[in-house]
């Protein structure tokens, strides 16, 4: 009877124990033990995997875990006879960075995986249980909890067929791993650089990767990897760990591909040549937004509109207004005007496509530069101050400068002719890069992500919306017509234009304060001075007719020694902008930002340079507002500023990443996570109301 | 021509990335200890010192606390002339900070012996260490030249027997130097919980 009794239990027991055997659910994470058959056959390799199935909010990790975490352990408890299987195989893991550290996770279910050796020789029918010891380290972004279950699963020798649940799961868990890499991968060591190169074909449709080293001491784990197409390979980038390799790396490579799911591949590479940087990835754009990427018609209509928009902007209004005049001079004909609409346009085109080569150039050349990026050197900083001093002098009326002694391309566009009106637009499109303005920077920012040719069409695109007035008038005579007779109010106009052109001379000097400190700033003005002094003897001499080489030789000359003199080194580093202070904003780092996020801390953040003139405008006009820092103190806002008047990786990086070629950039973050791009024209309102 | 300031923007932007390197000085610091003491780093010139970097809500902390093996440490590097800091950088609401009377009761909990608990919360220490992980270990020759970085020991787990039984890097690290030898490994990778930094 009581035997009877226990043998009932036993039957209604063993299959509840069997089952909680192979599953654990523990706090943080729920374990399986799964095998591809219940009926291994005898002599053959049987597939098993444990997966780990993390709750929401926590991970588990790859096998090597990053700057912290653990890898999963396992000690097999198997039938006697039974070989010790290989290390466990893991899937392609993801990235996680909490507080500035690398984490190399899985945030779901991940099974990893490996094969048993059934002994031959096993009679048919033979219990083969198989137990595993799994030791596991779970973590959330606050803390970690180590984890672990004994497992078992009772199996008996039979024929091999597949078990119909667990099998799938067990093919699944083999397509989820690493695939290893056909071609040979290659990696080197530029200074504290490290470069690893991957054949790889479809390249094209690649929209980011991620190089994930097996050993600790290859690279920086957190350090953002640089990735570009050079030919055939893709090229990772990113900091040396230190000491850096040696011999053959291996790793996993995960690739996001523009059309379906992530590839992973397992690749060695060997020490060896690695090519230069190559072109940045074809479509690293968002591909959720449905529509995918804006057309390139629509980048380039915005380029259009962009340049239109340039044509009021400080710098550029009076050089503009200047070739109207010379045109409202009334003595042109209209075969003439063509010729110098189109000359204009072909300037303006140029050196505006022509800076965006360099920027693409540089870009591909690894250098992390954007629109702008030249103002980023002091030396260019002091050639426009003085160049604008130049301009700012003539429309004065101190001097004029015939065609044989000009070397300033705005003189030459008042000497009328093609090769005038091809300088002034030469000239227009330099002078206009501080002035970045609406619609541009989406249309840059596009270009800098698209193929080469079409990056540069969007350039020229710019060019020809800033030339576009000027090209209207040139083969409209109606137009022409309408300008003002000329007089001697035109004079008067001249001079009253030099104003904004001394105000931007100002502003070029501020920056150069900025950049190089007083001592720089000094030289720059000493320049102005110089330069100005020459180009007065200059204007004395020809008023009274005599040769213009000396003062012209002169004046050149100090502008070429103002340059040459000017200082490249930034003064002590530290420092605010007004804004910043007034608003308590914090610097900017990648780190702080994703730590804020996580906290769930609203957060406005802003990217600015001191020869950003819309970035000054907007910090000290709706940025400066009262108004502004009572509501973002009220609503708990955290300002951040991103400071990019000398280049810096990790806002080059971000804007990179926002697919934006240069500043402003003002971006708020709220409390539930979303995030929204503000207009590039702030106003106090806009900003007040801002949702906490 | 923008190399120097993209260098001096880079090494401004990014505090975590410049790893201490050894063989270099240690990056100097001053911190305040659990009695409200400002320790200096400089000011210890001519003692080898051992950097740990601690959590008690950590499960890989608490396995070395709870073995005992963390205290031995200690006391056995402290009996040979050694300066042992453990530090915290914790940030405030964060997992294990603690303020000075905190560290004080933790101290006297796990009857704990370094020759001070440096308080961290605002990270700027473990940041000028990138110090990633509780335990995460320096040591430093009395000249102030950095000798070891990375692991407590050779076992990284959260297990008590593996805390008790694991070659223990640091401490073999602080006998060469003492020696006046160079550690072998000097550079190994640290393991455990992540340094819990405010941001």
């Amino acid at each position: 009877m009581i035997r009877r009794l226990i043998t009932a239990l036993a039957l209604l027991l063993a299959p509840v124990t069997a089952h909680a055997q192979a599953v654990s659910e523990q706090p943080h994470t729920r374990v399986e033990l799964i095998a591809a058959s219940r009926t291994p056959a005898a002599g053959q390799m049987l597939e098993v995997g444990i997966e780990l199935t993390p709750r929401a909010g926590w991970h588990t990790y790859w096998k090597n875990p990053g700057d912290a975490g653990a890898p999963t352990r396992v000690d097999w408890r198997l039938p006697a006879g039974t070989p010790a299987p290989a290390d466990l195989a893991y899937p392609v893991p993801g990235t996680l960075v909490v507080s500035g550290l690398m984490n190399h996770v899985y945030e779901k279910a991940n099974v990893l995986t490996t094969r048993i050796a059934v002994p031959a020789g096993l009679a048919a029918g033979s219990a083969f249980p198989l137990k595993v010891q799994v030791d596991w380290l779970v973590c959330s972004h606050e803390q970690c909890v180590p984890e672990q279950a004994l497992l078992s699963l009772p199996l008996t020798v039979g024929t091999g067929t597949p078990d119909a649940a667990m099998a799938p799961r067990l093919a699944a868990a083999a397509a989820a791993l690493p695939k290893p890499l056909a071609a040979t991968a290659t990696w080197a060591l530029a200074g504290k650089r490290f470069v690893l190169a991957v054949p790889m074909a479809g390249l094209d449709k690649v929209k980011s990767a991620w190089f994930f080293p097996e050993g600790d001491l290859v690279i920086t784990h957190v350090t953002p990897q640089q990735v570009t197409r050079a030919g055939d390979n893709l090229r990772i980038e990113t900091d040396a760990a230190s000491p850096g390799p040696e011999g053959a790396v291996a790793g996993v490579l995960r690739v996001e591909m523009a059309d379906g799911p992530p590839l992973g591949f397992a690749i060695t590479a060997n020490q060896g040549q690695v090519p230069a940087a190559g072109s940045p990835l074809a479509s690293s754009g968002s591909s959720d937004a449905g529509g995918g990427e804006p057309g390139l018609a629509l980048v380039l209509l915005g380029a259009v509109l962009g340049g239109l928009i340039l044509n009021v902007m400080p710098c550029v209004f009076p050089i503009l207004s200047l070739k109207a005049l010379a045109l409202a001079r009334g003595n042109v004909g209209a075969g003439e005007a063509r010729a110098e609409a189109l000359a204009y346009t072909a300037g303006v085109v140029l050196v505006v496509t022509a800076l965006g080569g360099i920027v693409l150039a540089l870009r591909a050349a690894g250098s992390q530069v954007g629109w702008a990026f030249q103002l980023q050197d002091p030396r260019v900083i002091a050639f426009l101050l003085l160049l604008v001093t130049g301009i700012a002098l003539n429309l004065a009326g101190l001097f004029e400068i015939t065609l044989s002694t000009g070397n300033l391309g705005q003189d030459k566009a008042r000497s009328g002719g093609a090769s005038g009106a091809f300088f002034t637009g030469a000239l227009a499109a330099f002078v206009a890069t501080p002035c970045t303005g609406p619609f541009m920077a989406g249309a840059l920012g596009a270009a800098l992500v698209l193929p080469t040719f079409q990056a540069l069409s969007v350039f020229a695109g710019l060019g020809l919306g800033l030339a576009l007035p000027f090209l209207l008038i040139g083969f409209v005579p109606a137009l022409r017509q309408r300008l003002p007779r000329p007089g001697a109010w035109m004079v008067r106009l001249r001079a009253i234009l030099s104003v904004p052109m001394f105000l931007t001379a100002l502003a070029l000097a501020w920056v150069l304060g900025q950049q190089v400190g007083v001592n720089g700033m000094a030289i720059g003005l000493a320049g102005a001075l110089g330069f100005g002094l020459f180009l007065w003897w200059l204007g004395a001499r020809q008023h009274g007719g005599k040769s213009l080489a000396l003062p012209g030789l002169a004046s050149l000359a100090t502008l070429v020694a103002a340059v040459a003199l000017m200082p490249t080194a930034a003064p002590a580093a530290g420092g605010q902008t007004a804004a910043a202070s007034e608003l308590d904003a914090v610097k900017f780092t990648p780190a702080a930002l994703a730590g804020l996020r996580q906290q769930n801390k609203p957060v406005f953040l802003y990217m600015t340079a001191d020869w950003c003139l819309t970035c000054k405008v907007n910090e000290k006009g709706a940025m400066a507002d009262p108004r502004v820092a009572e509501a973002f103190k009220a609503k708990g806002i955290t300002v951040m500023e991103g400071d990019w008047t000398r280049s810096d990786p990790a806002i080059s990086a971000w804007l990179a990443e926002h697919k934006r070629a240069g500043v402003p950039v003002y971006v708020y973050y709220d409390a539930g996570g979303g995030e929204t791009e503000l207009p590039q024209i702030l106003t106090a309102d806009l900003l007040t109301s801002l949702k906490a | 021509m923008r190399l120097l300031p993209a260098l001096i923007a880079a090494v401004l932007a990014a505090p975590v990335a410049a790893e201490p390197v050894n063989g270099l000085p240690a990056p100097d610091f001053t911190a305040t200890d659990a009695d409200g003491k400002p320790v200096r780093l400089a000011d210890l010139r001519g003692k080898t010192v051992v950097l740990e970097w601690t959590n008690s809500g950590c499960p890989f902390v608490r396995a070395h606390y709870d073995s005992g093996t963390m205290q031995a440490r200690q006391r056995e590097a402290r009996g040979l002339g050694v300066v042992w800091l453990s530090i915290n950088s914790g940030a405030r609401g964060k997992q294990g900070h603690v303020d000075g009377a905190g560290a004080r009761a933790e101290i006297a909990a796990n009857k704990a012996a370094p020759s001070h608990y440096l308080l961290d919360a605002d990270g700027r220490i473990g940041r000028l260490y990138a110090a990633k992980t509780t335990p995460h270990m320096f040591v430093i020759r009395p000249d102030g030249v950095l000798a070891y970085q990375g692991a407590i020991d050779d076992r990284p787990t959260a297990v008590e027997a593996d805390a008790k039984a694991a070659t223990p890097w640091a401490l073999n690290a602080v006998k060469a130097v003492l020696a006046g030898k160079a550690p072998a490994p000097a550079v190994t990778r640290p393991y455990g919980c992540s340094v819990k930094y405010a941001g």
